[in-house]
């Protein structure tokens, strides 16, 4: 890792006290745990002794000082869910990925297999967690396929099972014409057609009209964590709004329901942040 | 029984819902009332802290400074990390509003200029959910200047944690939000008088908090005739382990336990027996099943029953468990969690899990049962903070309670010597 990356992470918090942990934070969800160079960064730059900041990211078990594999399975222990029959999922666990102990990393750095003490779930033990999704009443013959769900991809969304997604047709605020292609399917239904910009690049982006589910196709690949311009292919207008996004601050892109709602997606290429709004009249 | 904390209302995390119901109506109340009179009318509802410490509430206010030109603070305590509890997510996700109003009015009783509410870690999507709610109630100017044009201006901030038990402690906590290691502090001094940033803080729990606008709404004679006396109230009742329908339950206080398992929890599955129960979170004393006619879940008959309510968080083991492997995981858990300050704790909660690994592996020997309590007994009492109690309290009543178990299971018995003499 190159450490002055780091820099502009502790340099916002500009020494505030009570920050240390703060920058630790944001500094394991860029790189998924906290690097030893990132650290003599924070010491450098804060003046605070690196024992002093060692000390703090030993202390939590939110900090790890270890990468960690692409998916993180987590079988809790506390009390209700070891009597519950908790210790013999996380065998189960051990055995199938290979795992010799707690706490490491199968060699492929897929899976890494940890143990927690209680999650404020024990009603539902023995739970595990697998990338943050909860999985109640585990008993060792469903390990096998939390570990295949959990390889697929959790957040991938069943589109024909779940009842949580429907169907929304949408048109441009702007100049009231629809948004949506019937030729092009996007999970099965008509998709939302859409130009985007972002930095040099312009291009098409189509969404799912499912309400709930994330899938797009793009011409041009938007890398993460960029905030794209949506365009009206009709009007040219950009679709933008009034409000930002509550999760990640970017603007929202409004779009209009048909039969009077405002339907607002977040620009921000890999925030899920969405939102119905059904009193709102459309804003031109 | 009506229910105050989790009523059945739909969408009630919604701030329209509620304030449908009724919302934020204790708030404007308490503004138009003498601060010292709220205070007075949550002391003399007999609201006791719901965090485990069972510290009357209104007491604790009357700590805070009066007159004081410098910031007060006041944080709430959902670390909740106590296993066996899960009850203040359930007013995160079902009933923020009433925590948030809470929240307000202690800090409007106390002048309050920030209010942290601190969460543990894990507890990320909860964490969103009450982000919103605080933003639901700052965009109707419930929080922040002038609020309501009272004259009276307050702050609420989220705190999220990192993962240590021991940031429940209170002192802890001031430090993990101060951004250090969660070390709890040598008291006195007390918050009250020199907590979060050196300044005066109180600290309460999620459900103590949100007990409070019923107190100012209703009146405290009538919330003191809720449940028992001399702990009223409704209460959350969380339980778990051999039960068929285990989760949360609002009762009044004083419910028996037996009541609790048999007609709420829906029985022990397949009717077994009750070999034993920790009536509050894994921190309180055990109790065996067959000790449990006529318990409460009131601080009065567990006190009596020898044990405590801690935070109402009900663990039932049926007559199959093994308790050594049960108590082995319980020391396990507070030798990690420990923070390693005082020597009595950090080395006495390894020891206790040692001893007992030793039980579990069936290399135990007569005589560590004692030494099982000797342990116990130096670790109790003789820490900065009451991890050490929370520790020692459930191996010395497992030892005391269960000592049959632990004799049967030593590999090494009963030396020969002792009978002869009892002969
Ligand atoms: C090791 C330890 C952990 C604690 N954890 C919590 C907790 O998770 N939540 C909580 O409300 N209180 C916890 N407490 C109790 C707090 O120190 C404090 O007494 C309580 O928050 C005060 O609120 P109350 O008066 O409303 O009960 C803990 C105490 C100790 C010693
Ligand atoms: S013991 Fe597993 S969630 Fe509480």
């Amino acid at each position: 890792m190159n450490p002055t990356s780091v820099l502009p992470i502790v340099e916002k918090y500009n020494n505030r006290r009570g920050s240390l942990i703060s920058i630790l934070e944001e500094i394991q969800s860029q790189y998924g745990y906290l690097p030893s160079e990132a650290l003599q960064v924070v010491a450098d730059r804060t003046g605070r002794s690196l024992v002093d900041i060692y000390g703090v990211a030993t202390f939590y078990k939110a900090f790890r000082l270890k990468p960690r594999g692409k998916h993180l399975i987590c079988t809790c222990l506390g009390t209700a869910c070891h009597v519950r029959g908790g210790p013999s999922i996380a065998q189960e666990f051990e055995g199938q990925l290979g795992i010799k102990r707690t706490g490491e990393t199968t060699p492929d750095k897929e899976f890494t297999l940890e143990t927690v003490m209680c999650l404020g779930a024990c009603a539902l033990g023995p739970i595990v967690v697998a990338d943050g999704h909860y999985f109640p009443n585990v008993t060792t013959s469903q390990v096998k396929t939390i570990i295949g769900r959990t390889r697929e991809g959790l957040d991938k969304i069943e589109v024909q099972k779940d009842k949580r997604i429907f169907p929304v047709e949408v048109a441009c605020p702007r100049c009231n014409h629809t948004l949506m292609d019937p030729d092009h399917l996007v999970d099965g239904h008509p998709s939302i057609r859409v130009t985007v910009s972002f930095g040099e690049e312009h291009g098409w982006l189509r969404l799912s009209s499912l309400y709930g589910s994330y899938t797009i196709e793009t011409g041009s690949e938007i890398p993460m964590g960029t905030i794209a311009h949506f365009f009206c292919p009709h009007c040219h207008a950009e679709l933008i709004g009034a409000s930002n996004c509550m999760a990640c601050e970017a603007p929202m892109v409004p779009m209009i329901v048909q039969g009077g709602a405002i339907v607002q997606i977040c620009s921000r290429r890999g925030c899920r942040s969405h939102m119905l709004d059904l009193d709102a009249t459309a804003v031109t | 029984m009506e229910k105050y904390l989790l009523p059945d209302i739909r969408d009630l995390h919604r701030i329209d819902v509620y304030e449908a119901h009724g919302g934020y109506k204790a708030f404007r109340k308490a503004l138009q009332m003498k601060t010292e009179d709220v205070t007075e009318e949550v002391k003399k509802s007999g609201l006791k802290g719901r965090g485990g410490a069972c510290f009357p509430t209104g007491l604790k206010w009357t700590f805070m400074p009066k007159q004081s030109d410098k910031p007060k603070y006041l944080c709430v305590n959902g670390d909740e990390s106590e296993p066996g509890t899960f009850k203040d997510r359930q007013i995160f996700e079902f009933n923020p509003h009433l925590m948030i109003e809470g929240t307000l009015i202690a800090a409007y009783a106390m002048g309050g200029s920030i209010s942290y509410i601190y969460v543990r870690g894990e507890y990320g999507k909860w964490i969103k959910m009450i982000e919103k709610a605080l933003h639901d109630a700052y965009a109707k100017g419930y929080i922040g200047q002038n609020i309501l044009g009272s004259g009276f201006s307050t702050e609420i901030i989220v705190h999220r944690g990192a993962g240590a038990y021991i940031c429940g402690e209170e002192s802890a906590l001031m430090n993990s939000i101060e951004g250090d290691r969660g070390y709890p502090r040598v008291k006195p001094p007390f918050p009250a008088q020199n907590g979060l940033w050196g300044r005066a803080t109180t600290i309460n729990n999620v459900e103590t908090i949100s007990n409070v606008p019923l107190i100012i709404d209703r009146g405290w004679e009538w919330y003191s005739k809720i449940g028992a006396p001399k702990y009223p109230g409704p209460i959350l009742v969380g339980v778990s382990g051999h039960v068929n329908k285990p989760g949360v339950y609002e009762l009044p206080t004083g419910v028996p336990l037996l009541e609790i398992i048999h007609k709420y929890a829906g029985g022990v599955p397949g009717n077994k027996a009750i070999k034993a129960v920790f009536p509050g979170g894994s921190s309180t004393m055990v109790l065996r099943g067959d000790q449990l006619e006529g318990v409460c879940m009131d601080a009065e008959s567990l006190k009596a029953a020898g044990s405590s309510v801690g935070t109402a968080g009900l663990i039932v083991m049926d007559e199959d468990t093994d308790l050594i492997k049960v108590i082995a995981r319980i020391a396990k858990f507070y030798y990690h969690e420990s923070c390693g300050q005082c020597t009595p704790c950090r080395e006495g909660t390894g020891w206790l899990w040692k001893i007992l690994n030793r039980f579990e592996n069936g290399e135990g020997r007569w005589e560590d049962i004692d030494l099982l309590l000797d342990v116990a007994n130096n670790v109790e009492g003789n820490t900065i903070c009451a991890l050490g109690d929370a520790a020692a309290w459930p191996v010395q009543s497992m030892v005391r309670r269960f000592r049959d178990e632990f004799e049967r299971r030593a590999k090494i018995p009963r030396p020969k010597v002792l009978e002869a003499v009892a002969v």
